[in-house]
């Protein structure tokens, strides 16, 4: 297990006062926040400031924090820590968010979340994670499985980190940042009290061919300029089979043709948008050169026109 | 490692949650849900006495509560910063359906 400096991860001396300590995290906070963060590991850097903060923020856990560290040495016996990446992600860190934590985390303050008292009854946490899915998936609806991590406690009553899979049905229409509950999922109820749900954030990963907007998709679509200024009918990829369009006479670029109710599929379902993309032949040959040229005699045009002298 | 397979519903028009789920998932009390619904953080459908909340309310709701936690903002706050983050997202949406990102490449 990786000793973790909670101090370095907030950029604070040890003996930081609260005030420095709330400051520092605010900073971070701010500066890694995903609207704002042009770094890539952002997320995962912000999940180390909140579990450095949710440490350093609270006296009891921050004094025994402090012990532990007086007595580590530096590359001591801590085991490497297991890959938090894969396959899951929580947000967030409040305290019902604790599984996005270390195993370091986990072992040191995991046991002293549970409220004691085996006759107290209380109906477990909702917990949050998020959810990559692909936009097949959201077009056609998949079943996916996915791995979680949350704090358990051996037989000594020690915490400990348990590993569950879930097979979970993704309904097909569903929408960035829409959410999947599982109903009992969440952390366990105590003294016989319900368990909490697990809610998933959905996310698209991006596609390489097709832009979501909403419900509605988006490819561009090359094109001729033959095809633009005469019209014709193409050939175009879309996620439901290929289908037939019919370019219209005097297209420009980036014109759009839609495919009612091609998209995302829901009530109402969304549209598909073919935008054009004009791509011009290379002048690479004898044959092509002469035909721009044959172009450039007989058809006058000045695509200057409208800027003035 | 043994697969469990679990009943899994969509936060939305059908299955939406009550004030009290709402409440419940982002670790607050319905009153702090009224809150949210009286400066227009999230909106509610129904009578107050059985409102529901689709998947927008919870993110915003989440959202909100992670402003407050962690800079102490007041809702008021919460509610214009939210509002500006949620066009910053609408824009760069735009921008991606257009083949292009926020630095304009």
């Amino acid at each position: 297990m990786e000793f973790k400096d909670y101090y370095a991860t907030l950029g604070v001396e040890q003996g930081a006062s609260d005030d420095d300590i709330r400051h520092a995290y605010r900073k971070l906070a701010r500066k890694y926040h995903p609207d704002v963060s042009k770094e890539p590991d952002a997320e995962q850097r912000m999940r180390d400031v909140n579990e450095a903060y949710q440490v350093l923020k609270d006296p009891e856990k921050r004094t025994a924090y402090d012990n532990l560290a007086a007595g580590v040495s530096s590359g001591g016996d801590f085991r490497p820590p297991p890959d938090w990446d894969s396959g899951f992600e929580f947000r967030g860190a409040s305290p019902h968010d604790d599984a996005a934590f270390s195993e370091f985390f986990s072992s040191l303050f995991g046991a002293r979340h549970r409220p004691g008292g085996a006759q107290m009854r209380a109906r477990g946490e909702d917990h949050h994670a998020a959810i990559e899915i692909d936009l097949e998936d959201a077009l056609h609806g998949a079943t996916r499985d996915i791995s979680l991590r949350s704090i358990g406690h051996d037989e000594n009553g020690q915490p400990r980190l348990q590993t569950r899979t879930l097979s979970v049905r993704i309904p097909a229409g569903i929408r960035e940042g829409q959410f999947i509950r599982l109903a009992g999922q969440g952390m366990p109820g105590l003294g016989g009290g319900e368990n909490g749900d697990l809610y998933l954030e959905v996310r698209l990963k991006p596609h390489p061919r097709y832009r979501v907007e909403g419900r509605d998709l988006y490819m561009d679509l090359p094109v001729a300029p033959w095809e633009a200024a005469l019209g014709a009918t193409v050939r175009a990829p879309t996620p439901h089979g290929p289908v037939e369009v019919g370019v219209p006479a005097n297209s420009r670029n980036g014109r759009k043709l839609r495919l009612k109710g091609k998209g995302i599929p829901g009530d109402p379902a969304g549209d598909f948008y073919l935008v054009l993309e004009i791509a011009w032949p290379p002048a690479d040959t004898e044959k092509a050169k002469a035909a721009y040229r044959h172009l450039a005699q007989e058809v006058p045009f000045d695509p200057r026109r409208n800027l003035g002298d | 490692m043994k697969t469990v397979a679990v009943t899994a519903t969509l936060v939305g028009k059908e299955q939406p949650l009550s004030t009290g789920e709402l409440a419940r998932a982002c670790g607050a009390e319905e009153a702090w849900v009224l809150q949210l619904v009286r400066v227009g953080i999230i909106e509610a459908s129904g009578r107050q006495a059985d409102w529901c909340f689709d998947s927008a309310a919870l993110r915003q709701a989440l959202a909100a509560r992670d402003l407050q936690r962690d800079f102490d903002a007041s809702l008021d706050a919460a509610a214009l910063i939210l509002d500006m983050s949620n066009e910053i997202r609408r824009l760069r949406a735009r921008l991606r359906v257009l083949g292009l990102d926020a630095d304009g490449r």
